[in-house]
């Protein structure tokens, strides 16, 4: 298997080699661009499994560098910018990239989601389509009910029986809020009384084994004041 | 040229000089007056150079003669009128009469001449023609048909008539007279209509008085003409002298001296006083000396030269005072002072204007300077209510006095005008400051908003590389244990900078309102449930207990969840910080009349010498010493989230306990 090729694309090209240096580290093999023309040239020259791409930056930004790269492929882009609101997040994600890293960010968390992002693009590309009923799958999660697997892009994850019930609940209703007496009641199978705090520690942990970031959930989210789901990808 | 001129007729020598000479000029003139009447030459003389055209001189000798004349034969007629008691008194009054129409003293005199002389004559004279004044200067025949006086027996018509200028015939009421007697002057009312009388002056008188009248004229012409000369070059210094005074050589500027701030009216009254005094004295030194005319002398007397003397140094004082206060006024006049300059127009000019001007302020704000717009409003308006009460009140007094009814109103006018003048001003300036501190506010929003969009950039971008190669470094394998240790120390405080920075933002942009709140209808119970949940690892690690005391019911309100979390999460967070160990956090909800009110009590762990207010100041850290986690904004972060979300935030230190309240409707 070749290594994967890693295009970089920041105008600061400090954070671009720091970028450069950690994946490198990693195994794979990076091309740096500094400006969105730039990083579209770099496209046709070299075959380019995943792109890392800033927002702001000269002559082309990150955001319509994404739309003219969507025009021919289909390779992940992660965003990466300093524009930490909610709104440039959807607006980053709308516009077709795969995932969004606001700086400053973790390095270890960066290479999290790369590999990640690289996983899913390589190996697992048609596996959805090969699925049956018997398979409940969003973004990265794929929930086997038959087999009682659990895998996160791929990757097997151990999970209690309790935690399996869970995900099997949130995943088969994807987006739909339930509140923690209603998933007592189905999981435990028990009346509710004072809840919360259990299931509250239930899904912390399946957080932690499945979250890249359990600080940021991507797929199980608190529904604050309200109850738990898990997103629908 | 013309400055050069302009600097010689200003200098103040020039001035002085020119001020000398006029006052010497009109004195000299004032002697040479006082001189010719002191030596009692006819002043008719002077334009007149016969003595017998003269009016004041021959004519009124005439006059005399006439009167003289006929008073001859109109005593003569009285002594008939005792003597047959036949006669009116009429004729008795028509003599006084004459009396009075001549100089009285001298009729007296004449008047009693005759009737001695006719005692005399009475024995030698025959009755019918009686000779009488053989001595006098004219020849005359007076007869009434009775009674016939002359001063020669043999008198004809003709021998009166050859006289042809100084010949006068008054034949039974008519006149016929010389060429150089003018009847007009003579009273002939006096004279009867059975009167003949001829009268005429002599050859020898005649060329006598002309002899004198020329002497007269040779003293006083030259001196006339002297006088003349004198006036004329008075007035044009006095002319030159009030177009030079106040100016001086090196300027255009009107200069004043002491002189001028004496009030005008004390200037004038001293003019006029001085002008007064001067006449009195002239006219009481001329009286005293004067001798009468067409009675020339030659010398002076002593006393007239005494006269003389004074009247010259009174003039040259009056002169001088009045040229000063003159020169003083003209002065005053070019600066257009001599208005404002009078005592009268200052007086009055305070009077009524400090009244205006004090009624005035009450409503154009200066009264009220000191005040605040609104509050000098509030003042004015006080000051017209007053005064409208006021003329209310005077209406009522002037009720009994119907013609003043018309005042109260024109008042109230000029009041409302003024009253709505000024408040429109007020009004004005309210609101130009009201825009001007809005459009103020929106700009500095505005650059809040900008600065910290720019600066979260400018700040985040280089903390990534720093976070980023504080990794790489921290991943190479031939590092010594310091430089490793260094490394780590390096991470965590990048990674705190991060969180400041992200905190900093978060709190600048929920002040700033640049933020975005999603209200929905949420449980805050649960939401307290969840967060305790979340944080279950940290209140662990704390080694503290907490403490929930929650309703069963959900406790509904509408607000942001994720705002809401972050602001229990901070509080809880702080609690679990600064709490002394082995004590509990009390953690409450309450729904009380439709507000949910949640609690978080914790016992501080150290003194807290601060207050409520000081501890949301940003940055505050409740015990700097104790440590260095966190960014010291999670309460300021806490606060500025519970109310973009629609919540109070409150903390109340109580000793040692520190607790938070949040409420929501």
């Amino acid at each position: 298997m070749d290594k994967a090729r890693i295009l970089v694309v920041d105008d600061d090209k400090e954070i671009a080699n720091a970028i450069d240096k950690l994946l490198t580290m990693e195994g794979y093999e990076v091309v740096k661009a500094y400006n969105g023309l730039e990083a579209l040239d770099a496209l046709v020259v070299n075959n380019i499994q995943l792109i890392l791409l800033d927002v702001m930056m000269p002559k082309l930004d990150g955001l319509s560098t994404t739309m003219k790269i969507r025009e021919k492929k289909n390779i992940p882009i992660i965003i990466l910018s300093a524009k930490s609101e909610d709104s440039d997040k959807i607006l980053g994600l709308s516009m077709g990239a795969d995932d969004y890293v606001t700086k400053p960010f973790n390095p270890q968390e960066l290479v999290a989601r790369v590999k990640s992002q690289l996983r899913r693009y390589m190996y697992l590309g048609d596996m959805g389509n090969a699925s049956t009923s018997s398979l409940l799958q969003t973004g990265g999660l794929c929930l086997n009910r038959e087999s009682k697997e659990f895998t996160v892009d791929g990757e097997g994850v151990r999970l209690t029986p309790t935690e399996f019930k869970m995900m099997e609940l949130l995943m088969s209703n994807l987006g739909m809020v339930f509140s923690a007496e209603q998933i007592y009641e189905k999981v435990w199978e028990e009346e509710a009384y004072s809840v919360e705090n259990t299931v509250m520690v239930h899904i912390r942990r399946i957080r932690e084994k499945i979250e890249i970031n359990p600080k940021e959930p991507k797929y199980l989210k608190v529904v604050w004041g309200i109850g738990y789901k898990i997103e629908k990808y | 040229m013309d400055t050069k001129l302009k600097s010689i007729s200003r200098h103040s020598l020039t001035k002085l000089l020119a001020f000398i000479l006029a006052v010497v000029f009109i004195t000299a003139a004032v002697v040479q007056g006082a001189y010719v009447l002191f030596m009692g030459y006819n002043p008719e003389s002077i334009i007149v150079s016969e003595y017998k055209s003269s009016r004041t001189a021959f004519k009124y000798e005439m006059n005399n003669a006439f009167h003289e004349t006929l008073g001859l034969i109109q005593w003569q007629g009285d002594e008939d009128v005792e003597v047959n008691t036949s006669a009116t008194p009429f004729k008795d009054s028509v003599a006084n009469q004459v009396g009075d129409g001549v100089l009285e003293e001298e009729t007296e005199v004449e008047a009693q001449e005759p009737s001695e002389v006719i005692a005399e004559e009475e024995v030698n004279v025959p009755q019918g023609i009686q000779i009488v004044n053989e001595d006098k200067d004219y020849i005359f025949y007076v007869s009434d048909g009775v009674n016939t006086f002359t001063n020669k027996e043999s008198y004809t018509r003709e021998d009166f008539a050859k006289h042809e200028d100084t010949f006068l015939a008054f034949e039974k009421g008519n006149v016929s007279y010389g060429k150089k007697v003018d009847p007009s002057i003579i009273s002939w009312y006096s004279a009867e209509d059975d009167v003949t009388l001829y009268l005429a002056f002599t050859d020898d008188f005649m060329n006598e008085q002309q002899k004198g009248w020329e002497a007269g004229r040779d003293v006083l012409v030259p001196m006339v003409k002297l006088f003349v000369a004198f006036i004329i070059l008075a007035i044009i210094l006095i002319i030159y002298l009030t177009i030079v005074t106040g100016r001086l050589p090196y300027d255009d500027e009107l200069h004043f001296n002491w002189v001028d701030k004496i009030w005008t009216e004390f200037m004038v009254g001293a003019f006029i006083l001085t002008i007064i005094g001067w006449f009195y004295g002239v006219y009481t030194l001329g009286v005293y000396s004067f001798r009468s005319l067409n009675t020339p002398i030659n010398n002076l007397t002593s006393t007239q030269s005494n006269a003389i003397y004074l009247i010259g140094v009174i003039t040259a004082v009056a002169v001088l005072l009045c040229g000063v206060i003159y020169l003083a006024l003209i002065r005053k006049i070019k600066g257009k002072r001599f208005i404002k300059d009078c005592l009268t127009y200052k007086f009055f000019y305070r009077i009524f204007h400090g009244v205006l001007d004090f009624l005035k302020s009450f409503f154009d704000g200066r009264r009220f300077e000191k005040f605040p717009l609104t509050k000098s409003l509030h003042k004015r308006q006080i000051a017209f209510i007053v005064a409208s009460f006021i003329l209310v009140f005077l209406t009522f007094i002037f009720i009994a006095v119907p013609p003043l009814m018309i005042f109260p109103p024109i008042l109230e006018i000029v009041i409302i005008l003024w009253y709505v003048k000024y408040n429109n001003k007020t009004y004005e300036e309210i609101n130009k400051g009201f825009d001007e501190s809005l459009e103020e506010q929106m700009k500095s929003e505005r650059m809040k908003i900008n600065l910290v969009t720019n600066v979260s950039h400018d700040l985040k971008t280089p903390l990534t590389s720093i976070i980023s190669y504080v990794d790489l470094l921290s991943k190479e394998d031939d590092l010594s244990e310091t430089a490793r240790d260094y490394v780590n120390i390096l991470r965590e405080k990048s990674n705190r900078l991060k969180n400041i920075v992200a905190d900093l933002f978060d709190l600048a942009k929920s002040t700033s309102g640049d933020i975005n709140v999603d209200f929905e209808d949420l449980d805050l119970k649960k939401l307290i449930e969840q967060t305790l949940g979340d944080m279950e690892d940290d209140i662990e690690k704390s080694g503290l207990t907490i403490k929930t005391n929650l309703p069963n019911e959900p406790v509904m309100i509408k607000s942001d969840g994720k705002k809401l979390y972050r602001v229990f999460q901070n509080i809880i967070d702080n609690a679990l910080k600064y709490s002394l160990k082995g004590t509990r956090i009390f953690v409450e909800l309450e729904d009380k009349d439709g507000k949910a009110i949640a609690t978080v009590k914790n016992t501080a762990g150290y003194e807290m010498d601060f207050t409520a207010e000081e501890i949301l100041q940003r940055f505050n850290r409740g015990d700097e010493s104790r440590t260095t986690e966190g960014s010291g904004l999670g309460l300021s972060i806490a606060e500025s989230f519970t109310e973009v979300s629609g919540g109070s935030f409150k903390v109340d230190i109580d000793g040692d306990m520190f607790k938070v309240i949040i409420e929501f409707q």
